[in-house]
């Protein structure tokens, strides 16, 4: 009995702890960042601890921004997703995504920012919507100025 | 009385010429023109098309020349979910009176019933729309107005991730939102870098996010607008100098669901509202220079709530009724300042009978504390442990701030009236 007891315990304790990606609940969910409803399947983003604590957000750019204010260090990420605004509603990993920035892309927080799986489907949008094409390292501090220019900070 | 006759006809005959710069063309199914796109493209700028009663199939309408679109409200125009109705760049576009249906979810074009791009003095009045993924989307434009209208969307409204908003206005001024019917959208109505615009006596109910939304909007004013049930009433983000008067925050009720959500916001006022039955009345991220003058909060979970980053607020003649927790508070009290409110749960005395509680009232109750740090003790709200440590707490304090408290509090409700609202509140 006790020991039926431990196994149920210790697979409670590992099964709490395995890092899993909790899906998106659209128009339930907060995003962790910006405290918006998570609405809109073509910009959300997602990261998952080692510990397996899930955070999610509305748009790449909180997620961005998140990262930026050090409440979770790189090397204790699990998984980072990003939606795939090709295909709405699916989420790609975000360290190999291809990000376009576009006055046309209408992103939830004002970055003008979209991901995508791969160059090629990148470009094929950038001919459609103008604007840049970035990787994930580059992006981080075009984001960032834009953050100072949509005067998010200003107290 | 001929004379009487005489005198309106002329008037009504003047009044026909003085409107109608051009030309008039009808549209009806048995015309020679039977279609409004036939209609769009003869008529020459400045032109009226009248639009008789009658179902119209068409969707993707574009229109580039100023046009005034009249009809009543049998004139129905249905997209078939192919598309979007119309999309206008134009200076002086009028819409009136007709139906708009059947506009459906796109994964990749935000399909509306109305797209405006680039439009000055644009006027939308009197509009069903109904069954469509957004319904009026305004981009880049400058002088105008959306009145009278009614949208509603075109799912059951239970995926929010397929649900367009009802009016939406993105980088706009100048522009006026007045009684307007909004249900069953993802935002009522949504306001992203709009300045200078005003939004009055709409009702947004049902939708599945917010009722009104402001995100990175400045010097805007909405007022005596219902909220009713939506997943938040209000959510006023990243935003300045937004005044809000009159509006009632009823029964946005549920998880996650507030009267008025305010995140990052600078400089404004919040001014004869009435927030009733919210799970939490104003919820608070980052707000500083906010003042709440003649306020009511009634029956609410959290009148309201402080979540960090509050400085200068200023609280003066609110009502607190009956709420579960008044002021929910924690950290350094960062000139936050509460003045002659009156709080039912304030159970001091006035022996000079001055109007003004003697001893001052700690709204911040010890149990909000506990509820912050173990949500699930909230089931111990009503038992007598609880109350016991409340009144423990309130005769030594320890947990709870001491800083927060009204020194004035009024010993009966303040009665206001909505003829007082002042137009300049925010010269404090």
């Amino acid at each position: 009995m006790f020991r039926k007891g431990l196994i149920f315990l210790l697979t409670a304790v590992v099964s709490a702890c395995a890092p899993t990606v909790e899906p998106i609940d659209y128009g339930k969910d907060q995003c962790d960042f910006c405290r918006m409803t998570i609405a809109d399947n073509h910009f959300a983003a997602q990261l998952v601890t080692r510990k397996g604590k899930n955070y999610k957000f509305d748009a790449i750019e909180c997620m961005v921004w998140f990262l930026q204010d050090d409440r979770v260090g790189m090397k204790d990420i699990h998984t980072m997703l990003v939606a795939d605004y090709s295909h709405p509603g699916t989420m790609i990993a975000a360290r190999t995504a291809v990000y376009l920035i576009s006055p046309q892309i209408k992103s939830p927080m004002g970055a003008q920012l979209a991901a995508f799986p791969d160059e090629a489907t990148a470009q094929k949008f950038q001919q459609k919507l103008g604007g840049e094409i970035y990787h994930w390292e580059a992006l981080h501090p075009v984001v960032k100025a834009r953050k100072k220019t949509l005067q998010m900070h200003s107290h | 009385m001929t004379l009487l006759r005489t005198l309106a006809g002329l008037g009504a005959a003047w009044l026909i010429a003085g409107t109608a710069t051009g030309k008039t063309w009808e549209v009806c199914p048995s015309c020679p023109i039977s279609s409004l796109r036939a209609a769009i493209e003869r008529a020459a700028a400045h032109d009226t098309i009248y639009l008789a009663a009658g179902r119209y199939f068409e969707h993707d309408l574009l229109i580039r020349k100023p046009l005034t679109i009249i009809g009543p409200r049998e004139a129905i125009i249905d997209g078939q979910n192919k598309g979007g109705v119309f999309q206008v760049s134009a200076d002086s576009f009028t819409l009136k009176g007709i139906a708009i249906r059947n506009v459906s979810f796109s994964e990749l074009e935000e399909n509306s019933a109305i797209t405006l791009l680039r439009c000055t003095h644009y006027h939308l009045e009197d509009l069903h729309i109904d069954s469509v993924y957004f319904g009026i989307l305004v981009e880049n434009s400058d002088s105008g107005v959306v009145r009278n209208c009614v949208i509603r969307s075109s799912t059951s409204g239970t995926d929010e991730a397929t649900m367009g908003n009802g009016i939406h206005l993105w980088k706009c001024e100048n522009a006026l939102i007045a009684d307007n019917y909004v249900t069953g959208m993802r935002d009522g109505i949504y306001f992203e870098f709009v300045q200078h615009s005003t939004i009055e006596r709409n009702v947004s109910k049902g939708n599945l996010r917010y009722g009104l939304h402001f995100m990175f909007s400045n010097h805007d004013v909405y007022r005596n607008n219902r909220f009713e049930n939506n997943g938040a009433g209000v959510a006023v983000m990243f935003s300045r100098n937004i005044e809000m008067y009159g509006n009632t925050f009823i029964h946005n009720w549920g998880n996650n669901a507030y009267g008025l959500l305010l995140k990052e916001i600078y400089d404004g006022v919040i001014q004869h509202n009435h927030f009733i039955r919210n799970t939490v009345a104003v919820q608070n991220e980052g707000s500083v220079r906010i003042r709440y003058e003649e306020n009511d909060f009634y029956f609410n979970g959290w009148a309201v709530n402080y979540m960090g980053g509050a400085y200068d607020n200023y609280f003066h003649h609110n009502n607190f009724v009956g709420n579960t927790f008044e002021v929910s508070y924690f950290g350094r009290p960062n000139n936050n300042r509460f003045e002659e409110n009156y709080w039912s749960k304030y159970n001091g005395y006035d022996l000079n009978r001055d109007g003004l509680g003697d001893v001052p009232h700690y709204p911040v109750d010890l149990f909000t504390y506990l509820a912050h740090e173990v949500n699930e003790s909230i089931i111990l709200l009503r038992s007598l442990f609880v109350t016991l440590l409340s009144f423990a707490e309130k005769v030594a304090p320890v947990l709870t701030p001491d800083d927060i408290y009204d020194p004035t509090p009024l010993m009966n409700l303040w009665h206001w009236s909505d003829s007082t609202t002042s137009t300049s509140a925010l010269a404090h």
